[in-house]
């Protein structure tokens, strides 16, 4: 991976961390807060949306962008889940109190400010993931910090409290779709200031703050928390990259879209070098399609025959522009064609910076398109092809980036890649989106009330860690992960139940159970408590720490079994000492010759056949000191 | 222009007034724990008082109680023009001049900041230039009859607008809409129904259940459909509202049928004892039935004489004998009641409607199950209510009897005529047979079944 001297660049990086709260019920409805995975929907309801100006009277880009793109919107609901709220058919009910305390404490815990008088506002969204057009929003905390390992401040701008959008499910013939379930869960977002210096300040920022909302009653599954990252450097812009998946991802993210940034800079510079003007670009489209009908390029021959348009714009003096690369395996083109695809829905773009024999067109070809398009030695080449619609929606996005290239990284919300790179997913939403909600009173954060949940608040999970880690003697990573997985609080449990052996618990909470849903196990089928349960029989020395791993996948197939039932029926139990010890007398006379012949050496052989026996009855660490002694005893005899 | 502290009380207004703060203007504020930087907005009346509206950098909205502030100083101003631009509408010969009439409700509204819900503020020249699908369907002009909330509809508004209609209709204008609240849309349907005599052309009653300041809007959706209405052959009092919670089609229901049957959902009105006349979709219109009123050329007559001193009462069991009284000793001239089940009173009520006729108030009978028509030869109670002179109502839903009692009592004040006209079909409001599947129609489902 590259590195870069951030300090030089002057890298500002900033985060945006959304995480569901662990409530019963919805923010503004009474609906259960549960997501239905793949359950059909009851029923399907069908809508479309319109741009709305903000409260200061502007429409926002982002939204006209989406309305530009004529999409409608399907969404699809459950009766016992989802209410005319939902469907913005009912205005909403009281703010969920639960919800709101829980938002407290986390906001107590950044040390933020708390907001005593808190108005819910309206994010203006078109892109349907909200019926109603807008996420409810409100600012709970300002102005907090986390502390870094090395001591430094990360600045907290805002906490706020919202409802999480619907899932969206498909497109499909320019429709999405998106599922209710989700819609209306407690959310809150924590927004860091620009105080991120460097790609492990981001990461560790991204894990503390993680840490400290899952210390907290949040939604602990995947997917209920979800990072996006700002990244700029000087001279070049914001960008805001969504849907981080994973904290290992975004050291790689932001070296990428640093390195995007400088060759978006470097192409301004040449651009300049070249003495070309943004006032120049050509604006003039020409449709090929006759002029090409003939082409040897059968993808566009076949093209043109079904109807559709071949338009080529050409822009002087951009030869190799296109060409030039700005992250792994991503040019200036690609950049291009991806904004081309979200806006207009075409599938990409044609320039003569690439091969063009891959699209198999003949020299006679070329000539006809550079002769149609004026297009020199020095230039650059464009073809798109499509409905006559898309294909100028196509060019407006097309001109519009050229231009912007003079100006260098145009600001814009861009998508997370598992390869690092990002791709252009809207343009960045502006203020002019927020608008006050006329539909709720002001919420109050009562000074008595804040006192209150102050007293209670969780201890700081790094020092947690630290703490743990000390006292049971192990990595601070299995910690971490405890946290992370939802466990640390079933660990406490356990460990007081089963105080021998804290590494036993480390192991069958983090290792064995990865390894069963590796195995396609259904996790989500044990509960806290069947963990409990078996620890409980561990202690009365009804199974043996061996027999773990085999309960837990039974209980995973069968969900309506009681861990008892599940011993029972499957008989796993352990064996006493005393059978223990007639058994491996037993083997060992039957063995006799073996043992005659290679004395102790026959242990390895006959520990095979005797653990056949009790595999999950008793630990092995006995079996093999009752076989020594077994084997001991009956080489005294024999001699 | 909004006052230069609205909303503003107590501590609040007096932190503001102090340092010369007005609305809109761009604050810096130090408290003991943090710095506020934004805009002073206005404040609703009837929130806490000491407070401070403060719109942020980041574009959200806080209060901040004014016992933490430590400074306060002006350091800009900022103000909100909330206004869509308005465009000129284009014309085109081979489409129907249709006129909207705008009376506010929730199909023009926009915030308000004195009570923080919404208010109508739009003009329809706005909405034209939101709604440019308009152009494709009709010619439009728009004119802004009144500004109200529907709760706040009077009689003298409805004869403003059957007045409208008349000049309208008679100087070749094709089709009229009317912007109106969906709360009393229905009274307002049903009063132009009864005073526009021999109408010629189609008059669409159109709302929006969600405002239109939000994206989910039913309101372009709804005016576009009523527009198609409008230049289409039906020359009745319509209501044009979407038909199910999809933004897919919306139905058109007569409007002396019609009822909003739900406080908050886009598909809010029915037609009560039939299905709907028809429905529009993709701007095309299918009819459900043919016993309408065609397009023709008569010369329309707004007959809008109105008594007002009419009641409307819902019985419920227990009820006295002083509610009566009340509107007798008042003046009152006629009392509709929504009965129980097939029309029906407590006998307690006997002597004062007795005594009301005798003083000669005129009594109209409806049913508050809405649905069906009054029986009132059933039972005994029914039979001695006839005896003393209570008219039945039919299948009248009781406000369009409260409408049509008023409307009747203006034109004349003949018992024998107020009788007849009161029992005589003046704008579809009688049915002569109720289907069976009147009750509980589905129209998705008939439709999904070809049933239509």
């Amino acid at each position: 991976m590259e590195e870069f001297d951030y300090e030089k660049l002057g890298l500002k990086c900033g985060l945006e961390i959304h995480q569901q709260l662990n409530t019963s019920t919805k923010l503004f409805c009474r609906c259960p807060a549960e997501l239905q995975g793949t359950r059909e929907p009851d029923f399907t309801i069908s809508r479309n949306m319109r741009p709305v100006l903000g409260e200061l009277g502007v429409y926002d880009e982002a939204m006209l962008t989406e309305y530009g793109k004529g999409m409608g919107i399907v969404y699809e609901g459950y009766n016992d889940v989802v209410c005319t709220y939902e469907l913005d058919d009912t205005p909403p009910f009281s703010c969920n109190i639960e919800a709101r305390r829980v938002a407290l404490q986390i906001a107590l815990l950044l040390n933020a400010n708390i907001i005593e008088e808190m108005h819910v506002c309206r994010k203006n969204y078109l892109d349907g993931s909200v019926p109603c057009g807008f996420q409810r929003t409100m600012i709970l905390g300002t102005d907090g910090y986390i502390s870094l390992e090395n001591g430094k401040k990360i600045g907290i701008d805002i906490l706020s409290l919202e409802e999480e959008a619907a899932r969206k499910i498909k497109t499909e013939n320019k429709i999405n779709y998106f599922r209710l379930d989700r819609l209306g869960i407690p959310l809150v977002e924590v927004t860091t200031k620009p105080d991120i210096n460097t790609p492990d300040e981001c990461r560790e920022s991204a894990e503390r703050i993680g840490l400290l909302l899952w210390s907290t009653r949040v939604k602990k599954v995947i997917g209920s928390i979800r990072q996006d990252i700002n990244v700029s450097i000087v001279d070049g812009t914001r960008i805001e990259i969504k849907g981080v998946q994973k904290l290992g991802w975004i050291p790689l993210l932001i070296n990428h879209e640093i390195s995007r940034q400088l060759k978006l800079i470097e192409i301004k510079g040449e651009l300049e070098k070249r003495k070309l003007d943004e006032k120049n670009v050509n604006e003039n489209f020409i449709d090929l399609s006759e002029t090409l009908a003939k082409t040897k390029s059968n993808f566009i021959s076949k093209g043109i025959k079904s109807g559709k348009k071949l338009y080529g714009i050409n822009f002087s003096g951009f030869k190799g522009i296109f060409g030039k690369e700005l992250m792994e395996n991503y040019r200036f083109g690609t950049e291009v064609s991806s904004k081309v695809n979200v806006i207009s829905g075409l599938k990409g773009i044609i320039h003569s910076d690439e091969d063009l024999n891959k699209y198999k067109f003949s020299k006679d070809d070329i000539e006809k398109i550079k002769e149609s398009l004026a297009s020199k030695e020095d230039d650059c080449f464009v073809l798109v092809l499509g409905s006559n619609k898309e294909v100028k929606k196509a060019m407006k996005v097309i001109i519009n980036r050229i231009k912007f290239a003079f100006k260098g990284v145009p600001p814009e919300t861009r998508k997370a890649l598992e390869s690092g790179n990002t791709e252009f997913l809207r343009e960045l939403h502006g203020g002019a989106r927020l608008y006050p909600d006329t539909d709720t009173e002001a919420i109050f954060n009562f000074k008595e009330e804040i006192q209150e949940i102050h007293k209670n608040l969780p201890e700081l999970p790094w020092l947690i860690i630290k703490k743990y880690s000390k006292k049971y003697d192990t990595e601070e990573r299995l910690i971490k992960d405890l946290i992370f997985t939802g466990k640390l609080q079933l660990f406490d449990d356990l460990i007081k139940l089963y105080p021998d052996n804290p590494s036993l618990i480390f192991t069958t909470l983090l290792e064995t159970t990865t390894a069963l849903r590796r195995e396609g196990k259904n996790m989500e089928n044990i509960s806290d408590n069947d963990f409990l349960e078996i620890f409980t029989l561990l202690k009365k020395r009804e199974i043996s720490k061996e027999a773990i791993e085999e309960l837990l996948s039974l209980k995973a197939d069968s969900p309506e079994l009681s861990i008892d039932q599940i011993k029972k029926k499957s008989k796993i139990e352990s064996i006493t000492l005393d059978d223990l010890k007639k058994l491996t007398v037993k083997i060992v006379d039957n063995n006799s010759k073996m043992i005659k012949e290679k004395k102790m050496r026959a242990k390895g052989p006959l520990m095979g056949i005797v653990m056949k026996e009790v595999r999950g009855k008793i630990d092995g660490a006995i079996v093999s000191k009752e076989l020594d002694y077994a084997i001991k005893e009956k080489l005294k005899e024999l001699k | 222009m909004i006052e230069k502290l609205k909303g503003y009380k107590g501590e609040g207004k007096k932190i503001l007034e102090e340092n010369k703060i007005e609305i809109w203007d761009i604050i810096h504020i130090k408290t003991s724990k943090t710095n506020f930087e934004g805009i002073v907005l206005p404040r609703s009346e009837y929130s806490a008082p000491n407070f401070i509206n403060l719109k942020l950098e980041n574009n959200y909205n806080i209060g901040i109680n004014v016992s933490d502030i430590q400074e306060i100083k002006k350091i800009g101003k900022r103000e909100a023009v909330y206004k869509i631009p308005e465009k000129k509408f284009p014309r085109n010969e081979n489409l129907p001049n249709v006129i909207l009439l705008g009376t506010g409700g929730t199909v023009a509204s926009r915030l308000d900041y004195t009570t923080g819900a919404v208010i109508p503020t739009f003009t329809p020249g706005e909405l034209f230039s939101a709604v440019p699908e308009l152009a494709e369907i009709c010619n439009l002009e728009c004119e802004m009859v009144f500004k109200i909330l529907s709760e706040n509809m009077k009689y003298e508004y409805w004869q403003k607008l059957a007045e409208k209609v008349e000049a309208a209709a008679n100087s070749g204008i094709e089709g009229i809409m009317i912007g109106h609240g969906t709360d009393t849309m229905s009274f307002t349907s049903a009063a132009l129904s009864f005073m526009l005599k021999d109408l010629s052309i189609p008059v669409v009653l159109v709302g929006s259940q969600r405002s239109s300041d939000r994206p989910s809007s039913d309101a372009a959706l709804n005016l576009i459909n009523a527009a198609v209405v409008a230049g289409s052959d039906i020359a009745e009092v319509v209501v044009s509202m979407l038909g199910s919670s999809s933004h897919d089609y919306g139905l058109i229901h007569r409007g002396t049928l019609v009822r909003k049957m739900h406080s908050s959902v886009r598909d809010t009105f029915r037609t009560i004892d039939n299905i709907p006349l028809g429905m529009v979709r993709n701007r095309n219109i299918k009819m459900f039935t043919q016993d309408y009123r065609r397009r023709k050329k008569s010369k329309t007559i707004a007959l809008t004489t109105y008594e007002k001193k009419v009641a409307l009462i819902y019985s419920y069991p227990d009820i006295d004998n002083e509610v009566i009284d009340f509107y007798i000793d008042k003046g009152y001239r006629g009392i509709v009641f929504a009965g129980t089940g097939l029309g029906h009173l407590p006998t307690t009520l006997y002597n004062s409607i007795e005594r009301a006729i005798q003083e000669g108030m005129t009594i109209l009978m409806t049913t508050q199950t809405l649905s069906g028509f009054v029986g009132m030869h059933v039972y005994s109670t029914g039979r001695e209510l006839l005896n003393i002179g209570v008219i039945p109502g039919r299948n009248l839903l009781p406000e369009v009897a409260y409408v049509k009692l008023g409307w009747v009592l203006g034109q004349t004040s003949n018992p024998e005529e107020i009788k007849t006209l009161l029992l005589q079909n003046i704008a579809g409001e009688f049915i002569e047979r109720e289907i069976p599947i009147a009750f509980n129609y589905n129209i998705d489902k008939l439709l999904k079944n070809n049933k239509l």
